[in-house]
């Protein structure tokens, strides 16, 4: 589903050095595949995350969700496969002030489908995700934790092949990444979608079918506390 | 905290807020300066008028005044021979029109002594200047001789009491001769020379009197046995109670303008200060979370009130003073036919201390306002709709109770002016009550009305409006455009009513006569300047007849009224469309009977009089008159009376007229019947032909001359919403770039976020201005009728619903195209940096 070929991105910091925030990195990950990233903080994990969302253009490489050459992709494209083959989950609950649990999770389906349809669609994965009691609750009115269950059904809302997970269980507790990261684990095989993880923790990498380390830019096995996994 | 620790805090938050605080600034500074302009501009008209007369009049504390064109010199003798008197002088002043070569503009011509300098007045060096003496010339303030391109020993032409005579240009005076003078269109003459040209021979206008130490109420006895109830014994500075009573209507617009203004300005710099809110409350967080207590964190949250307040009220007052000097300046013209006043701008410490205080206020209800809840309970603050059900209905049921206020003094015609304004002050609260409720509706109409739209941007702009987080900042900025929309419309609307009124009183004149043969210059627009009634031999066929017409003013209690001595021959004696209480035709049959008089109403009301009423016209000759009806004010302020012409020369003891109009012979146009009068008339002629849509049009255009000022102002008012609101907007969409690059990495454009904002914005400034101009029309209608019943203007009240209209769409349209600029580099942010 995913594959990433070769991937480089180089930055040049003010003094002049090079810094290799990702630096030619190959991977691969099936249909309803979860790929942990493990990495430390400035290991160009989320440099990564938007070379593969059609972010941020790679120096070179090659970048293939399904049968898409992303990198081929105007903004116009990009922005349109994101919305459609893409569902990103982000650290920080990005909700719609003023909306309602509902809304924030039909989101990207407003394009496509009247509101009221749009809701009607998501409905049955806020159920699943224990949601069903608070959906017409504002984003203040509930939990970090309903908050970023909210923001799963929303990147799963438009039935994307490839999920993106930036450090999703970032402001839980052990308990609550726990629960999040059990759904979305379940979800994601069920529905066959591709699903690259980034984390800087351990026990939330133990959750995916493959862990890898990111250092330096440069990809390979995940050889950390391995009793996580 | 020290309070230069307290400073150095403010200093740092400065650099990380620089652009809110500057917004923050602007605002107050805009609301300062209209309002700090508004002042000066009211204090400088009745101000400088009476720094005028106090200089004039020096010591003198009574005036003997003719109540026509004068009374005999020798009537200055017996004053000055009077027992309690220490100094007398005498002037004379006359209406003339000052010509060099193509160049005309209407003059008082002054005739002094320098018995003047007796008075030790403020101007009184000029007329101690021995010249005065024997000279046959004249003295001009410096602006007219530049305006009339004269030089010294050069003759300038004088039309005055029906012909022409040349003078010389003696001196040009200065500022420090003639103070606030200077820029008054006056002729200063020897007294016996002014008496020369002017054919009143031997006669004086006014005379001032200095009585002796402890004399006062002597000398006013002794002056009131002289007077024999044919001349007017009053205060020295009177003048200045009749000059404030005339050009009160155009002072309480200014006012109520500088309120709207000062609204505007004040909704701007709330907007402003919201933005800065988050930071505020996050600095009383970390303060709280270091130790500090309640009042330093108040006295931190003061410190930037106060530096706000007071660089923005500073900011603002110069800015206002340069809007005083260069934009308010305008007098208004329609005075001069009855006052010589000049244009000094007086700025008075009150002026100053209101404006700065103001905003001050201003900064300190911005800063602290929403932090109160922050500093009191220690709890953020709460968004105005957490609780909704208990806040909408208190917001409703005080809207609803102010706003029947508001239409029940509108049904109920005001008849104090303090119960207009009271009404406006209704209406305005009542408006900004229910704004919430009414922007919440509509947002409830457009979310039903786009449900079936596929797309994301009406959603994105309609969970901006109601995200309880920047609601509050949402309603300023439409409560902003909705004070500017309803002040303008409200103002402007009556402005337009009074402007259709004043039209048709000026049409209702004009054609009492085809043809006009009157006293030249702008300053006798009313005809009230008299003559000797010339001989005009016109060849057969052209005129059918001639007819007497007079008028002048007169000074009834603290009113300088106008008084019409109509022909009993003429088709319309009374201007048609004038009348307020009684019949057109009976009082057109009563005043050719004679013995009886239409007086306007405001006058009538003041005096105590009803139709068929009698009274006693305190004209030169006191003449019992009895009430035929009741008429607007037909245009003159203070008021105005219709007589019949010989009843007007037997009270004023002359034959002299202040026009002649001639009725044209059938098929003979206006403009041939002017052509033959100006031949009878000859070149060397005083007078003017005018035909009667000359005059009309000539009377249009000093009405609308004098309400510049206003439409003016209303202009500012509406560019300063324009830009509060396109700053507070662009203010709040730019805060929000990080949750759009949100939106991108979600797959969204920037062309739909954009279509997004421009929406949100179109709904919030379009719902506030349409709901300000909602309210401005009930506002008009206030307006209108308190003109009416106070001050008796000829108002033609129209709903001005396309101007209502046209201004709402002006302000969202140019606010929305402002705030589009601005939203279309956010929408550009660039989706990375929403994945930080």
């Amino acid at each position: 589903m995913l594959e990433l070929h070769s991937v480089v991105k180089h930055f040049a910091s003010p003094g002049g050095e090079v810094i290799r925030a990702v630096d030619g990195v190959s991977l691969s990950i099936d249909p309803g595949e979860m790929v942990a990233l493990y990495g430390p903080s400035g290991s160009g994990k989320t440099t990564l995350l938007k070379i593969i969302a059609a972010l941020l253009r790679p120096d070179s490489g090659a970048v293939r969700v399904g049968s898409r050459d992303v990198l081929a992709l105007s903004k116009r494209e990009a922005a349109a496969y994101r919305l459609h083959e893409v569902g990103f989950v982000r650290q920080q609950p990005d909700f719609v002030p003023g909306a309602s649990a509902i809304d924030n999770a039909a989101l990207k389906l407003f394009d496509e489908l009247r509101r009221r349809d749009a809701r009607r669609r998501v409905e049955p994965l806020m159920h699943r995700l224990g949601l069903g009691d608070r959906l017409r609750h504002a984003g203040d009115e509930l939990s970090t934790g309903e908050r970023q269950r909210v923001l799963i059904a929303r990147a799963l809302s438009t039935e994307p092949s490839l999920l993106l997970a930036d450090e999703p269980t970032g402001n839980l507790d052990s308990r609550r990444s726990r629960d999040v990261m059990e759904l979305l684990c379940e979800l994601c095989h069920e529905r066959g979608v591709a699903t690259l993880l980034v984390t800087h923790d351990p026990l939330v990498a133990g959750y995916a079918d493959r862990a890898l380390e990111l250092h330096d830019g440069r990809l390979q096995d995940y050889v950390g506390d391995s009793s996580h996994l | 905290m020290k309070l230069a620790n307290v400073a150095a805090l403010y200093q740092m938050r400065l650099r990380a807020q620089l652009g809110q605080e500057l917004l923050a600034l602007l605002g107050i500074a805009v609301g300062v300066s209209l309002l700090f302009a508004a002042l000066v501009a009211n204090t400088s008209l009745t101000g400088s008028f009476e720094r005028t007369t106090k200089g004039i009049v020096g010591k003198a504390r009574y005036e003997f005044a003719a109540r026509g064109e004068g009374f005999d010199e020798r009537m200055l003798s017996k004053v000055e021979g009077l027992s309690g008197v220490a100094a007398a002088a005498g002037i004379l002043e006359v209406r003339a029109q000052a010509r060099s070569g193509r160049l005309r503009r209407s003059v008082l011509l002054v005739g002094v002594t320098p018995d003047f300098a007796k008075l030790d007045g403020a101007v009184s060096p000029v007329f101690s200047y021995g010249w005065l003496a024997d000279v046959t010339a004249l003295a001009l303030p410096t602006p007219l001789v530049h305006e009339l391109r004269l030089t010294l020993g050069q003759s300038v032409i004088l039309d005055v009491s029906g012909h022409s005579v040349v003078a010389r240009l003696g001196t040009k005076l200065q500022a420090s001769d003639i103070g606030s003078l200077i820029d008054s269109p006056v002729a200063i003459a020897p007294l016996h020379y002014a008496q020369a040209l002017s054919n009143r021979v031997r006669q004086l206008s006014r005379v001032f009197v200095v009585p002796k130490a402890g004399q006062d109420s002597r000398v006013r006895a002794e002056l009131t046995r002289l007077a024999a109830g044919r001349i007017d014994v009053r205060a020295a500075d009177f003048d200045a109670a009749l000059f404030r009573q005339a050009s009160q209507p155009t002072s309480q617009s200014t006012a109520m303008f500088s309120v709207f203004s000062a609204m505007v300005g004040f909704l701007f710099a709330f907007s402003a200060v919201l933005l800065t809110v988050p930071q505020r409350r996050q600095l009383i967080a970390d303060l709280r979370t270091e130790g500090y207590g309640p009042r330093t964190i108040f006295k931190v949250l003061l410190f930037d009130a106060l530096v706000l307040g007071v660089v923005a009220s500073a900011v603002g007052i110069v800015a206002g003073d340069q809007l005083a000097r260069h934009l308010f300046d305008q007098r208004p013209v329609f005075l001069e036919m009855a006052f010589a006043f000049g244009s000094e701008r007086i700025t008075t410490p009150t002026t100053v201390v209101i404006a700065a205080a103001g905003g001050v206020a201003a900064s300190l209800i911005a800063v602290l306002g929403p932090m109160a809840p922050s500093l009191l309970r220690g709890a953020d603050i709460e968004p105005l709709d957490r609780k909704p059900g208990r806040l909408d209905s208190a917001l409703l049921s005080s809207g609803l109770v102010c706003l029947a206020a508001g239409i029940v003094t509108v049904i109920a015609r005001p008849s104090l002016a303090g119960i207009g304004v009271g009404g406006l002050v209704f209406l305005t609260v009542a408006m900004l009550l229910l704004l919430p409720l009414i922007l919440r509706r509509l947002v409830a109409l457009l979310d039903l009305a786009t449900e079936g739209i596929r797309s994301i941007v009406p959603f994105l702009a309609i969970t901006d409006l109601r995200d309880p987080v920047t609601h509050l900042r949402s309603l300023a900025v439409a409560a902003t455009g909705a004070v500017a929309i309803f002040g303008s419309v409200a103002l402007q609307g009556a402005h337009a009513d009074l402007q259709r009124g004043l039209d048709r009183t000026s049409a209702d004149l004009s054609s009492i006569g085809d043809v006009w043969v009157v006293a030249p210059g702008r300053a006798n627009l009313l005809a009230t300047t008299p003559f000797r009634a010339p001989t005009l031999r016109v060849p057969p066929g052209v005129i059918s007849r001639f007819a007497d017409f007079r008028g002048s003013f007169l000074d009834v209690g603290d009113r300088r009224i106008v008084v019409y001595g109509s022909p009993a021959s003429a088709r319309r004696p009374i201007p048609r469309g004038q009348m307020i209480d009684g019949d057109t035709t009976r009082a057109t049959r009563l005043l050719r009977a004679g013995g009886w008089a239409v007086v306007s109403a405001a006058l009538a009301n003041q005096l105590g009089l009803r139709v068929g009423q009698r009274f006693v016209l305190p004209s030169p000759v006191p003449t019992p008159l009895r009430v035929s009806a009741l008429s607007t004010n037909m245009g003159w302020p203070p008021g105005a009376m219709v007589l019949n012409s010989d009843d007007y020369a037997r009270a004023w003891g002359s034959d002299d007229v202040s026009a002649v109009h001639a009725t044209l012979a059938p098929g003979v146009t206006q403009a041939e019947g002017a052509q033959e009068l100006r031949r009878a008339l000859g070149p060397r002629s005083g007078l003017d032909v005018q035909t009667a849509a000359q005059r009309e049009r000539d009377q249009r255009a000093a009405s609308r001359e004098g309400l510049t000022r206003l439409t003016e102002i209303a202009a500012l008012v509406l560019v300063a919403a324009m830009i509060a609101m396109a700053a507070a907007m662009a203010g709040m969409i730019w805060q929000r770039r990080a949750f759009l690059a949100r939106m991108k990495v979600e797959g969204y454009s920037a062309g739909e976020l954009w279509r997004s904002l421009l929406l949100e914005a179109a709904v919030l400034v379009g719902a506030g201005c349409a709901i300000g101009a909602l309210f401005g029309l009930l506002g008009q209608s206030l307006l209108s009728r308190a003109l009416t019943s106070v001050t008796g203007f000829p108002v033609l009240y129209s709903v001005a619903v396309v101007d209502a209209l046209l201004s709402c769409a002006a302000v969202t349209l140019v606010s929305v195209a402002i705030i589009g600029v601005f939203g279309r580099r956010a929408a550009s942010i660039d989706a990375r940096v929403g994945v930080r």
